[in-house]
This record gives C-alpha cells, structure tokens and sequence, in this order.
C-alpha cells in the first residue's frame, strides 16, 4: 500500500519536473537545455556516481553513529548518577542549540585555524577516507546523536517498567536488561522517528559542500558553475534526492512491518490484537489446552 | 475450571531441585521502615519466614503488603531496619559501625536476587520473546547456563506448568492464567532458594485463578519455601503454614491459618476478614 502510493508520488514528482524543464525555456534570456537534465539522471557522469555513493555512504555511517551515541545520551540522561545526567545534557544542549553548519565549519576549519586539531585521513582496508568526509561524518553523527537521544529516551520510557522489574528480579543487570529487555522493545517505537532522521540526513549531507566534499549536492552545485545549467542540474539534483528519500521509504515501512511481526504489543492476555493466521495455528495444534483455560469458549 | 496436571517429578524435579537454603530462617526482616516521601507505608515490620515454610500476606489495599514483598529483593528501599535472606543483607551494607545503610552495589544486588524468585501481578512476561525464550533468558544470561541445558530445563518447566505445546508462542496469544504458569516457571528456571508472589491471581479472570493456584499449591507441597501476598483464602488455609495480617504498614498479627482466619485477635483482622470472606 505504502510501496504503491511512495511510486505514484515518486512518478508526480518526476512528470511536474519534466514539464518544468521542458516549458520552462520561454523565459528572458536564459535558454534551457534540457539535456543537461536527463544526462545527468540517465547518463550519470563518475563525478555524479561519486557524489551519489558518498551522500548515501555518509548518510548511513553519521547515523549509526548517531543511534549509537543517542542510545548512550539517552541512557545517561536517565542515569542515577548526577555527572552522567549533566554530561549528556550539555552535549544534547549544545548540538541541538546551534546551527549544523556552524559545527561544521568551526569543528574542520576553526580547530585547524587555531593549531588545536586536524582531521586526519582514515585509512581502512581499500578505502581511504579524506580528512574532510572523516570529519563531516563524526560531525553529522554527533550532531544527530542529540536528537536521537530524545527519541531514544521517549522509545525506553514506552517500556512498561514491569519489564525492567521483572528483568531485575531474575538478577539481570542494569546492562542487560537494557540490552535484552528494554531497547529491542523499545525499537518499536524508535524506529519511526528513526526513519524520519535518516531521511533528513540524506538530504543534510548536502551542508557538507561547506568543508568541501563532493557529495552529491556539491558535484551538482560545481557542473553548474561551469556549464551555467543551473536550472536544469539543480532540478536533476533534486530528482536524485528524492530517489534516495524515496527508497528509503520503501525500506522503512518494510522495517517497521517486521517489528510489528511476532511482537506482541503487550501482556495483557488473549485481548490483545491477534491475527487469523496464529489463531488457526494456536487452536489447530493444541484445542485442549486452549479450551482447559478458558479462551477457546468464544 | 480443570486445573493442568502437573506432571511427575514435580516442578523442582524438573530443575534438578533447589539448593536447601543455608540457614533455618530464609527470610528475616528487622524493624524494617519505609517512606514515600512523607508517607510512611512500613512501621518496623518484622516478619521472619523459615525453610520451606509458606507465609500469605494479607490486608487491606495500602497496607504495605506489596511494597514489603518488594523489599525483600530490593525493589524498593528500605529507610532503616534490616532485611536479610539466607543470612545475606539485602541492598545494602552496613557502615559507620553497623549504624548506617549504604546501598550496595549494583552487581551485588543483581546476584542476590538471583536466589529469590519473584512472580508479578502483571506477569511481566518478555513480550518479544516465546514463551521459552522467556524461561531461558535469565539462566543463559545471568547464570551463563549452556542454552541447550537452558532448553531442556525449560521445557521441563513447561511441561510441568501444563504448557509443553506452548513453547514457541508469544506472551500475547496467551491466556493470563497461562503466561502467570510461565512466568512462575521463569523464576523457577533461576533455581531460587526463596519465591514470592506479588498477588499473582489478581489480575485474572476467575476461571484461570485455579490453574495457577494448582502449580502454587504443587510448588508449596515439594517444599518451596515461599512469601505469598494474596486475597486467596482458600489458597491460605489449604497450603499456608502462617498467615500475616497487615494493615496501615504494620504487622497487626500473625498466626496458624486456623486462629488468623477463625479466631482473629485483632478487631482490624475481623473487620478486614469480614469484607474479604
């Protein structure tokens, strides 16, 4: 259902697109070339392919990172302890109080400027991540990790705390409980808002243009100063953002559809939602014992 | 109401049986005290309970029943007073000279509650596990139980819990009479030398009381032993061997079934017994 009405948008969106490219070319003196539009989406140059890979390579690094460091805000801004609290809150406080681009710019260029710190490049394995894409992926994974502390922090308040105290009386520690008991229940409700991060983050990795990585907004962004297709690069950029995003929608009703699989939603007993499919199955291979406690007489 | 047939060998037959409790008295608590705040929910109860003896608590709702039961594994704290079990302090160590409660550490809580089974109200299953994955979760993670050992015990329990069939369902496609069977099977899986019971048929509908009654009385008769707070009077006069009153977070009394529930010192017992029965 979901997959079917992100496809019809998906093909909205690329006939307004066409249509906007192709009429478009009456205006004043700039003369539309609609070539440059339909190369850069069906002939993608390297540059292109490049700036693709590492937008979508960025975007999922800076947000595991960012689910990582939220899990760990978020457990630290329940902590006991005071000084765990107050960590987590000055790091929360701080990156969801100023400007992504600021954080950029003043964590690549203003620690290099004052002799205090340089990115260094990362070698691992094959791959050789420059200075600048190192940074701007601990940047967008820190900068994320704020705002995945809240949702992860509202998806462990959704767990009843019976479940903590159950998991405490069969002498679980803090750490497993919250590993084994508490955070694969609370996925359920994390990941929505989750998906919605990831999306925002497809599209944030264009800020990057800022400490000069070629992601896929900047190669857009450099083609059209020199061909001067501006129009028609930036509609193609934007066609290719909204295939990312697109994409990903698909992947996250999926996700979300199998955590909502075989989960229960709750141990209140046989009232809870309950599907043909399990109710054949449970009647069908065991009648008595299902009859024996009084849920089988509906 | 058909009660499930226990099968035999017992539910401690299926864990191999429990360590005896290394002391006479499994549970003493001293003068134990509490606050919510400026609410003061336990008044120096003192309540001991002996190896494989079976205590039901009872009283009024608000009368500090729950919240002790919940001291005795440290789910709540204590104020002042002391709870020990085997012998052991429990949540806290003594300082200044035996005067002060220090809270002790986490760990050290965790591993003491590891001898003392507790069965919720609300059951508390794992809702994202099967019914055995819940009853193997703590004896893999916590006692480091080899999972295929882990299994067989577990479906042992379950068999005896009468749930053999019910080994790869969901918490949620079970009864409530059911899932309590296995979450008393759960704590049953943790060998503990000591198992309370949080209310656990009030939050049934009446024809699943019995089937879970039926696995406390089988537990009680292979000699657990065991704290029950419970509005069960049928359940208290076949199978405790001590009833405690409480009422306004103080012991009122305490007794043999027999003389708490036919011959109540206390007019409090009277009245309260008078509502109840």
């Amino acid at each position: 259902m979901f997959s079917r009405l992100g496809t019809r948008r998906a093909l909205l969106a690329g006939c307004l697109l066409f249509v906007a490219v192709t009429v478009a070319g009456c205006s004043g003196n700039y003369s539309v070339r609609p070539q440059f539009f339909w190369d850069s989406l069906f002939h993608p140059s390297p540059a292109i392919v490049n700036g693709l890979g590492l937008t979508l390579g960025i975007s999922v690094v800076a947000q595991f990172l960012g689910v990582v460091l939220g899990v760990f805000a978020a457990m630290g801004k329940m902590a006991k302890f005071w000084p765990f609290r107050t960590v987590a809150n000055i790091y929360i406080w701080i990156f969801r109080g100023t400007p992504l681009l600021v954080q950029l710019s003043f964590f690549y260029y203003g620690l290099a400027a004052a002799g205090l710190f340089k990115w260094p490049a990362i070698v691992i394995g094959p791959v050789d991540i420059l200075p600048n894409i190192f940074a701007g992926i601990v940047i967008l994974g820190v900068n994320e990790g704020a705002y995945m502390a809240e949702i992860v922090r509202a998806g462990i308040l959704s767990v009843d705390p019976g479940q903590t105290e159950a998991s405490k009386s069969l002498g679980m520690t803090y750490g497993q409980t919250m590993r084994r008991i508490v955070l694969p229940q609370a996925a359920r409700v994390i990941v929505p808002p989750l998906g919605n991060e990831f999306n925002n983050m497809l599209k944030t990795t264009s800020l990057l243009t800022v400490i000069s990585v070629f992601e896929l907004y900047n190669t857009f962004s450099v083609a059209a100063g020199h061909s001067y297709a501006t129009f028609e690069l930036m509609a193609a950029a934007a066609v290719w953002y909204l295939l990312l995003t697109t994409i990903w929608g698909f992947v996250q009703s999926r996700i979300e559809r199998r955590l909502a699989r075989g989960t229960a939603t709750g141990s209140s007993g046989p009232s809870g939602p309950q599907g043909p499919g399990w109710r054949s199955r449970f009647f069908g291979r065991s009648n008595v014992d299902a009859k024996a406690s009084g849920i089988g007489g509906h | 109401m058909s009660a499930p047939d226990i099968a035999p060998g017992g539910l401690l037959g299926a864990i191999g049986g429990v360590p005896r409790p290394e002391t006479d008295v499994v549970v003493d608590a001293r003068d134990v005290n509490k606050w919510f705040g400026r609410l003061h929910v336990l008044k120096d109860v003192s309540i001991q309970v002996k190896r494989q003896e079976v205590v039901v608590i009872i009283g009024p709702s608000g009368s500090g029943k729950t919240t002790f039961i919940r001291c005795i594994n440290h789910l709540e704290k204590i104020q002042s007073g002391r709870i020990f079990v085997n012998g052991h302090l429990i949540g806290y160590r003594e300082a200044g000279g035996g005067k002060k409660l220090v809270e002790d550490k986490e760990k050290n809580i965790a591993a003491q509650r590891q001898e003392i089974g507790m069965v919720f109200q609300r059951f508390n299953l794992f809702p994202h596990m099967t019914a055995l994955e819940n009853i193997i979760e703590a004896p893999i993670q916590v006692r480091g139980t080899p999972r295929e050992e882990a299994v067989v015990v577990g479906r042992a329990l379950l068999e005896r819990v009468g749930l053999a069939a019910k080994e790869n369902v969901y918490p949620n496609q079970l009864s409530g009479g059911q899932q309590q069977r296995i979450a008393i099977a759960r704590a049953l899986a943790m060998k503990p030398a000591l198992m309370l019971f949080d209310e656990p048929t009030s939050a049934l509908d009446p024809e699943m009381i019995g089937e879970v009654l039926e696995v406390m009385k089988e537990l009680a008769r292979e000699g657990m032993t065991m704290v029950v707070v419970s509005h069960e009077m049928g359940f208290a006069r076949e199978v405790a061997n001590r009833v405690v009153m409480m009422d306004d977070g103080v012991v009122v009394e305490e007794g043999t079934p027999d003389q708490v529930f036919s011959a109540p010192a206390h007019n409090r017992t009277k009245v309260f017994l008078s509502k109840i029965l």
